[in-house]
């Protein structure tokens, strides 16, 4: 029961806000019901999803502080994905780069999601790859990034196809629940 | 609904050390074990056995160590292993990632299985430029209990309906139910931001109510930090 | 002669239409006098709910809505919602803090109350509505259904509003819950506007009716007069009719 023609700024900050939190709670949450349920969590990214997700439907400012919180948040509850080595600030750096990128091209610019999805993915990919690089530095382990990139890909390649195909849908459903999110781009919107 | 949760419900010393105190002593933890080298090993041992002073301080049982850190074996034990059958610098690699990621590790698992997500979070809070993402993350516990109870309940729906499904009528079961959860999730943040809105939220949530960091409690904090330090720099340079 | 209070809640030629086209308000006008309590009785799907959402101006309807002197327009909304406290049909939407005590002392701390006001007027509305001390420090989420609405309410009664807007307040409450939630509302000061089915409810606490058909004000009279029409009760779908 909302107006999308209500343009008060806090009520709207307050939405967004709120619509992150549950998004974040479903990063926390979907990863639990992987693992209990034994489908791969490493593969299957589940992580990755609702936070992509919420790149498509909240302001990228808060999509990049929800793609840095999760992963941490994540594992100062469950331990997993660990803080040492340090997987948590990995995931933390290319959640954010993956939800900052769809949210700029998707919700600011206005561009189809069929654009804003693959260029999010190549964010994270290249920003996962310098991070590993930083982070292997700080081990005093020299790690090529190119190959380190092909052997993540080569094992989250279900994760990636999860995204693709389940990603577009969560938002469908999302933009259907809440009109107010159909304005983007030149429109308006977060 | 209860995840795999770190924290352990105790009361003891640690417990009740005031989190920023332990969020200062972490930081003194993992700056130790940066510095700390690998030979000597006594560096190490000594932080090994603060932490271990630690645990039994907040009334961790060894178990409970034991299988928290269990599934990290692999992500240790793996690098640590294939480094073994590299050259020198490249055993001495494995050994400071192993040796440093299970310091770190285990410093992180002891303060969150002695303080609660809540209380780390109004720690955090408390730092300027963390009061915002702090926010954020009370939101997202919030909506695990939320989302948790809706989950339960849908479970427990199909489960009644249709004890015997096999896999495919359970998958399908499972793909309408996420679509409706997340639905339903989305409908309710609306409404959650609207009762916000009306309460005067304006854009920044309200810092948590907060007494000032006791000095004893600054000081056991600063206290361990020294420590650290003091030990790795004195294996590193000594 | 008396001259009548100034009305604290003023609603003049009210309409809603939803995006999709759907008229789910028409000229709704009506008054709330200080310290008064009106029902707002209708149907399922009556436009009830949608009536407070617009007088809190989270939907913008077409008309004027006034409460205490301040008109609901862009701008004005933070200062009408301070004074217009809304209470959701569902309480659970409106506990969003770690605590139930930061909840209630949300909206003082948010209008810019120092910590320990706004934590001695959360102490306040709680004692109002019988919340117990050991609960003000549980997770919302570790209350039973029935504490959960009166936090909610003391979240809103924490602003000190003039009126005070309930949706469905006995929804999930037992009798004991709803004679004490009456005993609450009885005591309190602030103009309130009860939107309810529960016609056993509204009949202890208001001594007027407004009652909305397919988004009209169909009537405004006394609650007893109402009350005691039962074809008129069947007619607007407050009442089932007997049967035989």
């Amino acid at each position: 029961m909302v107006d999308e023609r209500a343009s008060d700024d806090p009520l709207a900050r307050a939405r967004e806000l709120s619509l992150a939190g549950l998004l974040g709670a479903l990063g926390l949450l979907l990863p639990i019901g992987f693992h209990a349920l034994g489908w791969g969590g490493r593969i299957f990214l589940p992580m990755h999803l609702p936070i992509l997700v919420a790149g498509f439907v909240v302001g990228p400012a808060l999509a990049a502080s929800l793609g840095l919180i999760v992963p941490l948040l994540s594992a100062a509850l469950t331990g997993m994905p660990p803080l040492a080595p340090p997987i948590a600030l990995l995931m933390s750096v290319e959640l954010a780069a993956k939800a900052a990128v769809a949210s700029l091209l998707y919700r600011r610019l206005g561009l189809s999601l069929w654009v804003a999805l693959p260029a999010a993915l190549l964010a994270n990919w290249i920003v996962l790859a310098l991070a590993a690089v930083a982070a292997a530095g700080f081990f005093a382990i020299r790690t090529p990034p190119l190959r380190y990139l092909a052997a993540v890909m080569a094992l989250t390649w279900p994760g990636v196809l999860l995204q693709v195909v389940a990603a577009p849908a969560a938002v469908a459903v999302i933009e259907r629940r809440v009109p107010r999110l159909a304005a983007r781009g030149r429109r308006g919107g977060p | 609904m209860r995840g795999p949760e770190l924290y352990v419900r105790r009361d003891s010393p640690l417990h009740r050390l005031d989190a920023r105190a332990k969020l200062i002593a972490l930081a003194g933890v993992v700056g130790g074990a940066a510095l700390c080298p690998v030979r000597p090993p006594w560096p190490a041992l000594a932080l090994g056995g603060l932490l271990a002073a630690g645990f039994a301080l907040g009334r961790v049982l060894a178990a409970t160590v034991a299988r928290r850190l269990l599934p990290l074996a692999l992500v240790i034990g793996g690098p640590l292993a294939l480094s073994r059958l590299g050259g020198e610098a490249t055993r001495l690699a494995g050994e400071t990632f192993a040796l440093k990621s299970g310091l770190i590790a285990a410093a992180f698992l002891l303060l969150t299985a002695t303080t609660r997500a809540e209380d780390l979070l109004d720690a955090a809070a408390g730092v300027p430029l963390l009061a915002g993402p702090a926010g954020l993350a009370g939101f997202i516990l919030r909506g695990v209990h939320l989302l948790g109870g809706e989950v339960v309940r849908a479970n427990r729906a199909w489960r009644l309906r249709a004890p015997r499904a096999g896999a495919r009528v359970r998958l399908g079961a499972l793909c309408a139910a996420s679509v409706s959860l997340l639905g339903r999730a989305a409908a309710r943040s609306e409404r959650v931001g609207a009762a916000m809105a009306l309460r005067g939220f304006q854009g920044r949530l309200p810092p948590p109510p907060g007494r000032p960091l006791a000095r004893r409690e600054l000081g056991i904090g600063l206290l361990v930090v020294f420590a650290s330090l003091a030990v790795a720099g004195v294996g590193r340079w000594l | 002669m008396a001259v009548s209070p100034a009305p604290v809640l003023r609603v003049e030629r009210l309409s809603y239409t939803y995006a999709g086209g759907a008229e789910a308000l028409r000229d709704i006008t009506f008054s709330v006098a200080p310290g008064e309590r009106v029902a707002l009785l209708g149907p399922n799907g009556a436009g009830k709910s949608t009536l407070l959402w617009c007088l809190v101006g989270v939907l913008r309807g077409s008309g004027t809505v006034a409460v205490n002197g301040a008109v609901l327009a862009p701008g004005s909304e933070a200062e009408v919602r301070r004074r217009l406290g809304l209470g959701f049909a569902e309480p659970e939407d409106q506990l969003f803090m770690p605590t139930v005590e930061r909840d209630i002392a949300f909206g003082p701390r948010a209008a810019g109350a120092p910590p320990e006001e706004a934590a001695r007027r959360a102490a306040e509305a709680a004692r109002t509505v019988g919340l117990a001390g050991p609960l003000l420090s549980r997770a919302p989420h570790e209350l039973s259904s029935g504490e959960r609405r009166r936090a909610a309410l003391a979240a809103i009664l924490a602003l000190d509003p003039d009126v005070l807007a309930l949706d469905e307040p006995t929804n999930s409450l037992d009798a004991p819950g709803r004679a004490a939630l009456a005993e609450t509302l009885s005591r309190l000061p602030c103009a309130q506007l009860l939107a309810t089915h529960d016609l056993e409810f509204v009949g202890r606490l208001c001594a007027r009716a407004l009652v909305l058909v397919g988004g009209r004000l169909v009537a405004d009279e006394p609650l007893a007069s109402l009350l005691g029409d039962e074809a008129r009760l069947v007619a607007y779908g407050l009442a089932a009719p007997r049967e035989g």
